[in-house]
C-alpha cells in the first residue's frame, strides 16, 4: 500500500558516519525493510531522498556502485537544516529514504570509451559512484583520467582513496590528477613534490595541461558547480568532444524527487525539464538545448 | 462502479437532455453521489466552489472561480502521513468522502486532465487517485468574457475528463456522459433524463457555433515554444518582472499551476506530527533557492520568465495554460498573461 505513496519513505540504520572534512561526512547506511531492499536498484549519478521525521528531506547523490546488497554511502555537507541533523546522528539511529531518483550516468552508452572523469569539490560524490561502477567493470571502459580539483588539502573528499589512487592508479589503467586552490597549502606543496606529474595549483581546468593527449572519442562525465562547467567546457571542446558524449549532473532544489513539485525545473518553452525525472545529468547537447541550464 | 439493477443499452444512454424544469430534481439526486459542491457567488465580483445543499445557493451563470477546482484533488494543505517518531512509525491519514463537484467549465476539465498527467501516469500519486476515484464530476458549459480566451488554447471544449456535462441549449442541457460513473449516475431513472434527439444533437451544434463568435481576446499558441526560447534575453522580461510584486497569487488561482512543498511539523507532545504537501508558487523566492543559499531564481525577472515558459511549454503533452484568463484577472500588478505572450510573439497587444 505504501508503494501507491511515493513520497512516503522507507526505514534504514545508520551502520557508519565518519568525518571527511570540516564540514563534510561520510554516513553509510543500511536499509531496513526487506521488500524495499531487495529490490533497490540504482546506478551511478543517481539520487535518493534522505530525511527525519519532522525536520524534512533533503536530495542526496549516492556514492558508490551497486554489486549486490551492500550498504549505501553518502557524502553529506553540514548545509542546511535536515544536513546539520544528518551530522549528528550515530551508529544505529534511523535515518528515512527514499528512491533512487534521476536518470544517472548512462553507464551502458560510454562502454567501450576512454573515460574523463571531473570533479570540483563535492561534486566527487556522484563522479565517485561512476569511478566505482567503472572499476567493477573495469573490461568495459577503455582508460581512465580522473581530474579532481579542490580548494586545500583538508578538503579532498574521500583522501585515503584518492590519494591512494593517484600513487597506484596506473595499475587499473587509472590515472588520476588534483589541482588545489589555495597557494600556501603546505601538505599539498609535499604532495606536489612528489608527484609533480600529477598535481598542480590552480582550478581544475589546469590539470588538463598535465594530461598529454586525451581522445576526442572520449566520454566526458563532470560533477561540481555550475561554474566550473562553464570552463570545463571550453578544455572539452579544445579536445573536439562531441556535446553529447559531455555528461553533466546538475543540483536544483528538489522537494519531491518524482518531476511533480516544480522547484528543479529548468529550459525554456521549448526545452523544460525537470531536473529530478528528466535529470540530474543532462548533456552539453540538452544544456545547449536549454537556457539557463549551465 | 456497480451498475445494479440499471440496463445497460448500446444505441443510447451517453447523449441525454434535461429539461431546466427538472434541473432542481436532477440536482438532488446527485446528493446520493456525495456531498455537493458548486459555484457560489461570494463577493461582488468572485465566486468559489463550496458546499450547497440547494440549487438557488448556486450561480450558475458564474464565468470563473478564484480558486480552481484543483483544490478537490490537491489540497492546499494536506498530510502525506502523520509520524509518531516514539514507535518509529507512519501512517497515511484516511480517505476523503465522495463529493460532487457541479459546473465545472470546460477549461478547469482540461486543466484537470493535464493534473491527471502528472499526479496519476509515471508515480501515481495515491490520494490524487482516490479523491478523483471518490468525485463525480459535473461539468457546464459557459459563455466566455473579456478575459476568455480558451477557445486559443484550445481548451473550450472538454471531450473527456467529466462524468457528467451539461451543455446549456436554452429550455434544456445536453447531457453528455464522459464515464462509467456519470453513466451509472444518468442512468438512474430518478434524474428525469431523456434520450437526445437529432433535433437537440443540431441545438448543440449550434450553441457551440454561437458561443465560438463571443470571444473577444485570442492569442497564437502556435510555435510558442520557439518565441518564448528565443526571447530567453528580450528585456520585456525585467519589464514585467520590475511590475510583478512576486506574491504568488497567478499560481494558486491557476488551474494547471501545481508546484509543492514539502515540509514537516511536530506537534506540541513532540513526538508526533506529520510531513505536508502544501501548494506552493514559482513567483516566491525562494522557490529556487538551495541549502548553502544558492538560488537558480533569485530575481523577478528571472521568476516571471521561468513561470511564462512553464506556462507556454508542452512538456506534459499539453498547452499549460488553458486560457480561463485567472492569473490576468487577479493579478494585483495588472500583468496580463495574453500581453506578455503576444509582446513575446512580437505581436503587438
Amino acid at each position: 500500500m505504501m508503494s501507491e505513496n511515493p513520497l512516503a519513505p522507507r526505514r534504514a540504520e545508520v551502520v557508519e558516519t565518519r568525518f571527511m572534512t570540516e564540514k563534510e561526512k561520510l554516513i553509510r547506511i543500511r536499509l531496513l525493510e526487506e521488500d524495499f531492499a531487495s529490490d533497490f536498484r540504482y546506478g551511478p549519478g543517481q539520487f535518493v531522498k534522505l530525511g527525519l521525521m519532522g525536520l524534512g528531506e533533503a536530495p542526496i547523490s549516492i556514492c558508490t556502485a551497486q554489486r549486490g546488497r551492500e550498504d549505501l554511502e553518502f557524502c553529506i555537507r553540514n548545509v542546511g537544516s535536515v544536513t546539520r541533523t544528518i551530522h549528528r546522528l550515530s551508529k544505529g539511529d534511523t535515518i528515512w529514504i527514499r528512491g533512487p531518483y534521476g536518470n544517472g550516468f548512462p553507464m551502458i552508452q560510454m562502454e567501450g570509451r576512454d573515460l574523463i572523469l571531473i570533479a570540483g569539490g563535492l561534486g566527487i560524490a556522484p563522479v565517485r559512484s561512476v569511478l566505482h561502477h567503472v572499476l567493477l567493470n573495469r573490461e568495459r571502459y577503455g582508460e581512465v583520467t580522473f581530474l579532481y580539483g579542490v580548494r586545500s588539502y583538508d578538503l579532498i573528499l574521500f583522501r585515503d582513496e584518492i590519494l591512494d589512487l593517484m600513487r597506484h592508479g596506473d595499475e587499473k589503467d587509472v590515472r588520476l590528477y588534483l589541482s588545489h586552490e589555495d597557494p600556501n597549502d603546505k601538505a599539498f606543496k609535499e604532495l606536489a613534490c612528489e608527484m609533480s606529474d600529477r598535481c598542480t595549483q590552480g582550478v581544475v581546468t589546469k590539470l588538463f595541461g598535465l594530461t598529454g593527449g586525451l581522445s576526442g572519442e572520449s566520454a566526458a562525465v563532470l560533477g561540481g558547480p555550475p561554474n566550473m562547467y562553464k570552463f570545463v567546457v571550453n578544455e572539452l571542446n579544445k579536445l573536439s568532444i562531441n556535446p553529447p558524449n559531455v555528461y553533466m549532473t546538475l543540483e536544483r532544489r528538489m522537494h519531491c524527487g518524482i518531476g511533480q513539485c516544480g522547484h528543479c525545473i529548468v529550459g525554456t518553452g521549448k526545452s523544460i525539464r525537470y531536473v529530478c525525472k528528466d535529470g540530474p545529468v543532462f548533456t552539453l547537447w540538452e544544456a545547449m538545448n536549454m537556457r539557463g541550464l549551465i | 462502479m456497480h451498475l445494479k439493477g440499471i440496463t445497460v443499452d448500446l444505441k443510447s444512454g451517453l447523449y441525454r437532455t434535461l429539461s431546466k424544469d427538472e434541473l432542481g430534481s436532477f440536482f438532488e439526486g446527485l446528493k446520493r453521489h456525495g456531498s455537493v459542491y458548486g459555484p457560489v457567488k461570494i463577493s461582488e465580483d468572485s465566486h468559489a466552489f463550496r458546499k450547497v445543499d440547494d440549487l438557488a445557493q448556486m450561480d450558475l451563470g458564474y464565468t470563473r472561480t478564484l480558486i480552481p477546482p484543483k483544490k478537490f484533488f490537491i489540497k492546499p494543505r494536506e498530510d502525506i502521513f502523520l509520524f509518531d517518531e516514539e514507535e518509529a512509525t507512519f501512517k497515511e491519514p484516511p480517505p476523503d468522502q465522495e463529493v460532487v463537484v457541479f459546473g465545472v467549465h470546460a477549461c478547469d476539465i482540461n486543466a484537470l486532465n493535464l493534473l491527471a498527467r502528472v499526479f496519476l501516469e509515471d508515480t501515481p500519486d495515491r490520494y490524487y487517485r482516490e479523491r478523483r476515484e471518490r468525485t463525480l464530476l459535473v461539468g457546464l458549459s459557459c459563455v466566455p468574457d473579456e478575459n476568455c480566451f480558451c477557445r486559443s488554447t484550445g481548451t473550450s471544449h472538454a471531450v473527456e475528463g467529466f462524468d457528467i456535462f451539461l451543455n446549456d441549449l436554452g429550455d434544456k442541457y445536453l447531457v453528455r456522459v464522459g464515464s462509467m460513473k456519470g453513466y451509472g449516475a444518468v442512468m438512474d431513472g430518478n434524474l428525469n433524463l431523456e434520450e437526445a434527439t437529432q433535433e437537440d444533437l443540431g441545438k448543440y451544434k449550434a450553441a457551440e457555433a454561437a458561443r465560438d463568435g463571443l470571444f473577444k481576446r485570442s492569442l497564437d499558441v502556435n510555435g510558442l515554444q520557439t518565441y518564448l526560447d528565443l526571447s530567453y534575453d528580450d528585456p520585456l522580461w525585467k519589464e514585467f518582472g520590475d511590475r510583478c510584486l512576486s506574491c504568488g497569487s497567478c499560481n494558486l488561482v491557476c488551474p494547471r499551476c501545481r508546484c509543492y512543498d514539502i515540509k514537516d511539523y511536530i506537534n506540541l507532545d513532540t513526538k508526533t506530527g506529520g510531513r505536508n504537501r502544501l501548494w506552493y508558487s514559482c513567483m516566491l523566492g525562494d522557490h529556487g533557492l538551495v541549502a548553502g543559499g544558492l538560488n537558480f531564481r533569485p530575481t523577478t525577472t528571472e521568476r516571471i520568465r521561468n513561470r511564462f515558459n512553464c506556462k507556454g511549454s508542452l512538456r506534459e503533452g499539453l498547452p499549460n495554460c488553458v486560457g480561463c484568463g485567472r492569473c490576468t484577472v487577479y493579478c494585483p500588478a495588472d500583468i496580463d498573461y495574453v500581453e506578455v505572450m503576444k509582446r513575446v510573439r512580437g505581436e503587438e497587444p
